[in-house]
C-alpha cells in the first residue's frame, strides 16, 4: 500500500523547486494534495495563478489527486482559507508542509526594514499561520503530522542572510515549541533543513561566494542535491510509520539524510558566588575560550 | 573600582528591570557610559512607564556612572535609529549593543491569536534587528563593536505553550550567528546569551501551563536543569559574562551562544551531525528510505511529547 494512502496534505510553496517535489512524490504515494503558490519571483515580488495550476496538471495527469491554492501564508486569514481549501475539496487534512519562503539578502549594515518584513512574515508568520489553523484540527482528530522547512543558514549562519538566517532558525524553534505543544495529542512536528540547488540557491550571485570565500568567512552547507531529492524524507515524515519521530531537525540533500543534534551545554564554568569581569578575563581563555572557533576572523591590522 | 569598559560607551535595551537592569548597571560598574532603554511596559508589552529608565539612570548616577534615559520603542527601524542616534547625542560614540528588550504572551499553538505571535515577534525578533542594524553602521565604521543578543532554551530547546516567543528567541539565535559572519571581519563580535533567571517574566508563567505540561508528561526546560531551580536565580548573576563579552578581553570570541545562569557559564554546541543516512545512487527510493529510517536514523529516538491515551 502507498505510504500516505487517503491522506490530505498541503504543501506550501508547492508550485516550484523542493516544495513541487514534495506535492508531486506524495500524490504518488496516494495523498491529496492543496498545492500552494502564489507564483512570486523569488523576491515576493509578482504573481502567477498558472504556477500552482501546472504541478496540479502534472499531478492529475500521473492519475494523482490535487487541487491548487493561490492565498497568501503571510496573514492568519490566508492560512485559514489554505486550511479551509483542504477540508472543502477533501473533507479533511492530516499533513502540513510549510515550504513556501522568499530570499532579500543583504549585509545586516545595509538591510531595509522592508527586506526584513518581507521575509520574516512569508517564512516565519507564514510558518505559524498554516501549523496554527491545522493544529486546531489536528488536536481535535488526535493525529497530525507538521514538517517546517528551517535551514543550515538560520542553524550555521550565512553572510548576508540576517533576515532570512533569523526566519529560518526562529522556524527550528516554533517547530519544537509545536512539538510539545501537539504531541500529547498524536501530532508530530519536525523540521528540515535542506541542501539542494533551486530558484532560490541559484539567485544568491556569484560573486557573493567568491566574496564570502575570498574573505575567509565560511559559507552554509554545500549544494550538492537536487530539489527532487528532499521528498523521500519529508513524504516518509508523513507517514503513520514516523508516528514515533517528533521535535527533530533533519538535515536533507541528495542521498543524505542526516539527524541534527539538539543544542546542549559542551563545556561549562562555574564557581561559587557571582563572576566578576576580572575573573572571566582570567578562566574563559583558558577554559570555554580554548580553541572557539570564530567563524569570520578580522584580518590583521595592514596598511 | 574596576574599569574594564572605561571610556565605552553601551547601550542596553529593556534595561528598565530584570536582567537588563543589571547589565547596565554593571556595566557602568565597569566604567561605561550607558543608554538605558525601556518603555516601562508590561510582562505583555501594554501599558508605559517613563521612570522605569529613569530609576535606573538614577541608581547608576547615585553610584557614580554616567547613563542617559531612553524610552524609544525597539519595534520600528525608526525608533533603532533613534536609540543609537541618544548614545551618539548624548556620549559621541557608540561600543556595544545589548538587547534585552522582551515580552511575554504564552498560548498553546492552536489558541495562539495573529496578535500574540505579531506581537512577541515584534518586540524580540525585529526589536533585535533594528537596534542592532543601526549600531553595525558604525561598527563598520569605526572597525570596532560589540553585539550581544538575547536568545533562550525557549527557542533552542523548545517550551510548551511558547510558539511566537521559542520562535523569536531561536531567530534571534540564527541572526546573531548571521551577524557574526557579516560583521565579524570588520573587528566586531556579535554573540548570543540564553539566560536562566527568576525574573518579572518567568513570574508571569501561569503554574496553570507547567502543570498542563507535567500532567501531559511535555518535558519542562527546568526538567533538565538538575539542581537549578528557576525560580531562585538572581538576575544580576547574568551581568558579568555579558560585561566579559563586551569587553576587549573577548576580541575573538564571535558567532557563539552561552547558557548563563547563576553562578554557571556554558557554550552551547553548534548544530552538528548525530546520525546519517545515505544511498550509493544519490536518489531515494520509497522504500529503501523507510527501512534505513525505521530501522537505524529515528530508531529510539526521544519523544518530547509522547502522545497520550484518551
Amino acid at each position: 500500500m502507498p505510504l500516505l494512502q487517503d491522506k490530505v496534505a498541503i504543501v506550501t510553496g508547492a508550485g516550484r523547486g523542493i516544495g513541487r517535489g514534495v506535492a508531486k512524490l506524495m500524490a504518488q504515494e496516494g495523498a491529496s494534495v492543496v498545492v500552494c503558490d502564489l507564483g512570486v519571483n523569488v523576491d515576493g515580488t509578482g504573481a502567477d495563478i498558472s504556477v500552482a495550476q501546472q504541478v496540479v496538471n502534472e499531478i492529475k495527469e500521473d492519475g494523482g489527486n490535487a487541487v491548487a491554492c493561490t492565498e497568501s501564508v503571510a496573514t492568519m486569514a490566508g492560512g485559514e482559507n489554505i486550511v479551509q481549501t483542504a477540508v472543502d475539496n477533501f473533507g479533511k487534512l492530516d499533513i502540513v508542509v510549510t515550504v513556501a519562503g522568499i530570499l532579500r539578502d543583504r549585509m545586516v549594515f545595509n538591510m531595509t526594514e522592508q527586506e526584513w518584513d518581507d521575509v520574516i512574515a512569508v517564512h516565519l508568520k507564514g510558518t505559524f499561520t498554516v501549523v496554527k489553523n491545522a493544529s486546531i484540527l489536528f488536536r481535535q482528530q488526535r493525529s497530525g503530522r507538521i514538517i517546517t522547512f528551517s535551514s543550515t543558514s538560520g542553524l550555521y549562519g550565512n553572510s548576508g542572510q540576517a533576515n532570512y538566517g533569523a526566519a529560518k532558525d526562529g522556524i527550528a524553534g516554533f517547530t519544537r515549541v509545536c512539538a510539545r505543544d501537539l504531541g500529547r495529542y498524536g501530532v508530530t512536528a519536525n523540521s528540515i533543513s535542506p541542501s539542494a540547488s533551486t530558484r532560490m540557491t541559484t539567485s544568491v550571485p556569484d560573486e557573493a561566494r567568491a566574496l564570502r570565500s575570498a574573505r575567509g568567512i565560511a559559507a552554509g552547507g554545500s549544494l550538492r542535491g537536487e530539489a527532487e531529492d528532499v521528498a523521500p524524507m519529508v513524504t516518509w515524515l508523513a507517514s503513520d510509520e514516523a508516528a514515533h519521530v517528533n521535535g527533530h531537525v533533519f538535515h536533507v540533500t541528495g542521498g543524505l539524510v542526516t539527524l541534527l543534534n539538539e543544542p546542549e551545554p559542551v563545556k561549562s564554568i562555574r564557581k561559587q558566588g557571582r563572576w566578576t569581569v576580572d575573573e572571566l578575563a582570567g578562566v574563559f581563555p583558558a577554559t570555554i575560550g580554548i580553541e572557539l572557533y570564530n567563524p569570520a576572523p578580522a584580518p590583521p591590522p595592514s596598511a | 573600582m574596576p574599569n574594564n569598559l572605561e571610556g565605552k560607551v553601551a547601550i542596553v535595551t529593556g534595561a528598565g528591570r530584570g536582567i537588563g537592569r543589571g547589565v547596565a548597571r554593571l556595566m557602568a560598574e565597569e566604567g561605561a557610559s550607558v543608554v538605558v532603554c525601556d518603555l516601562g511596559g508590561n510582562v505583555d508589552g501594554s501599558g508605559a512607564d517613563v521612570s522605569v529608565a529613569q530609576q535606573v539612570v538614577n541608581e547608576i548616577t547615585e553610584a557614580g556612572g554616567k547613563a542617559v534615559a531612553c524610552t524609544e520603542s525597539v519595534v520600528s527601524m525608526e525608533g533603532g535609529e533613534q536609540i543609537v542616534q541618544t548614545a551618539i547625542d548624548n556620549f559621541g560614540r557608540l561600543d556595544i549593543v545589548v538587547t534585552c528588550a522582551g515580552i511575554l504572551r504564552d498560548r498553546m499553538v492552536f489558541n495562539m491569536t495573529e496578535q500574540e505571535w505579531d506581537d512577541v515577534i515584534a518586540v524580540h525578533l525585529k526589536g533585535t534587528f533594528t537596534v542592532v542594524k543601526n549600531a553595525c553602521i558604525l561598527f563598520r565604521q569605526q572597525r570596532s563593536g560589540r553585539v550581544i543578543t538575547f536568545s533562550s532554551e525557549s527557542g533552542l530547546v523548545g517550551n510548551s505553550g511558547q510558539a511566537n516567543y521559542g520562535a523569536a528567541k531561536s531567530g534571534i539565535a540564527g541572526f546573531t550567528k548571521v551577524v557574526a559572519k557579516d560583521m565579524g571581519r570588520y573587528g566586531v563580535t556579535a554573540n548570543a546569551i540564553a539566560p536562566r533567571a527568576t525574573t518579572r517574566m518567568i513570574g508571569s508563567i501561569p503554574d496553570s501551563a507547567a502543570e498542563i505540561r507535567a500532567r501531559g508528561g511535555v518535558a519542562s526546560i527546568s526538567d533538565s536543569s538538575g539542581d537549578d531551580n528557576l525560580r531562585d536565580l538572581d538576575p544580576d548573576a547574568v551581568a558579568p559574562f555579558v560585561c566579559y563579552l563586551a569587553s576587549d578581553y573577548a576580541a575573538n570570541v564571535n558567532g557563539q551562544t552561552f547558557l548563563v545562569y547563576g553562578d554557571t557559564i556554558s557554550l552551547v554546541s553548534q548544530p552538528r551531525p548525530e546520525r546519517a543516512i545515505w544511498t550509493e545512487t544519490g536518489h531515494w527510493e520509497m522504500d529503501e528510505l523507510s527501512d534505513r529510517a525505521r530501522n537505524y536514523l529515528t530508531a529510539g529516538i526521544p519523544n518530547p511529547a509522547p502522545a497520550q491515551q484518551q
